[in-house]
């Protein structure tokens, strides 16, 4: 098993938000900036390696009947430690993510690795595919929260870059701006790709 | 029937451990959380109030407010600010239930005269670009100096004295009704307020 391909494979070839459109709820609602784009991408990166992990081990442990039930528990221990842990060091980071933190557990991707590849393969390769995903996932919405926050509010990591007299755009930045940014960034992905052949 | 049992064994165990990992982390995080709750208070306090030289969190008067939906009593928790012992102002916590969407909480300041010495927005679900510059510092400026008696405390699409903010009209409005309301319950209560349990 290559190990670099795994992680190529979650980073870019099946990115979670450009190319297997997963997690859609945690990509489209909190990536109004860029840092929490990045906070939300770190904070899921977190969770997968640690649960891709404790799943790998208990992979002969876990009777299949009962594997969706065990996968959630394990998940949704390391979310409650992510966001105690956020809480307690990042505490404004905290509260901008708000509700989006509890709701990593039902983020499918994490349960898609789970189940896909943690509970087939052992440790060392379901973290690294763990990483790959989470971080593809991250890019994903480093990108997306970078491209609302520019033209949205003219400002990029909370810099102002574009200065008073830029009217920003601020569909970007509500609700459907998620939307129509996501699907205007995957179009130009896509011809990209088409034209690389 | 063995088959059941070993299912059950499993999930107990990932469950048990689960919970083992988690009361580990929390007992370690709690003093942490409860600081960083403590300070965010304490900052907001520090930025509505005058200068003060004790601790105002530590010398809090609280006072039934109202009843809420079901009946139950609204406590608010007011926070006296000394400077050489004497009373330098009070600040206090009003929530305006009609934002434009969800509550606004903010946190008033008020010199012993009456007098608005700062506000602090502390939590708020408004719309960003938009309503959310109400926790911008031109719009909390506004209320510096503002008694009830020489301001009209309505936002000026309404025909008062507040500035609103171009196309939001309703945050603002929402905050400057839930401040001129903790200042009414204020003027009326001043005298519990500054006396009871009033040692510095």
């Amino acid at each position: 098993m290559n190990l670099a391909r795994e992680f190529g494979k979650g980073f870019w070839k099946e990115n979670a938000v450009f190319k297997l459109l997963l997690g859609m709820c945690p990509a489209l609602a909190v990536t109004t900036s860029a840092i929490n784009g990045l906070g939300m991408g770190l904070a899921t990166t977190f969770v997968l390696v640690c649960s891709n992990s404790v799943v790998a081990l208990l992979r002969r442990v876990i009777p299949a009947r009962v594997r969706i039930p065990a996968y959630i528990v394990i998940i949704a221990s390391f979310v409650t430690v992510v966001q105690l842990v956020m809480e307690a060091y990042t505490y404004e980071l905290y509260k901008a993510l708000g509700i989006f933190i509890p709701l990593i557990v039902v983020n499918c991707l994490i349960l898609a690795r789970a189940e896909a590849f943690a509970s087939k393969n052992a440790p060392i390769p379901a973290i690294v595919d763990g990483a790959g995903m989470g971080l593809g996932f991250t890019l994903g919405l480093f990108v997306l929260g970078a491209v609302r926050e520019f033209f949205g509010a003219g400002a990029l990591l909370g810099v102002s870059l574009l200065g008073e007299s830029y009217v920003p755009f601020l569909l970007l930045i509500l609700p459907p701006g998620a939307f129509i940014a996501l699907g205007l960034l995957l179009a130009g992905m896509n011809r990209w790709e088409a034209k690389k052949g | 029937m063995k088959d059941i049992l070993r299912l059950v064994l499993v999930l107990t165990i990932i469950a048990a451990g689960a919970g083992l990992v988690l009361s580990m982390v929390e007992a370690v995080t709690r003093e942490p959380i409860a600081e960083q709750r403590r300070l965010e208070t304490l900052k907001a306090l520090k930025a509505v109030l005058p200068p003060v030289d004790n601790e105002p969190d530590a010398d809090t008067a609280t006072l039934v407010v109202g009843q809420d939906k079901k009946g139950r009593d609204i406590a608010r928790t007011f926070y006296r600010g000394r400077k050489d012992g004497q009373l330098a102002g009070v600040a206090f916590r009003v929530v305006a239930p009609d934002g434009y969407s969800g509550n606004i909480a903010v946190m008033v300041g008020v010199r012993p005269n009456g007098a608005v010495a700062g506000i602090e927005i502390l939590q708020h679900a408004e719309t960003p670009g938009l309503g959310d510059k109400i926790a911008q510092p031109w719009f909390k400026a506004l209320f510096a100096g503002k008694t009830l008696d020489n301001a009209d405390w309505r936002v000026k699409k309404d025909g008062g004295d507040f500035e609103q903010i171009t196309g939001a009209t309703i945050s603002p409005r929402a905050v400057v009704s839930a401040v001129r309301q903790g200042l009414e319950f204020y003027r009326q209560n001043r005298q519990h307020i500054v006396a009871e349990g009033g040692n510095p």
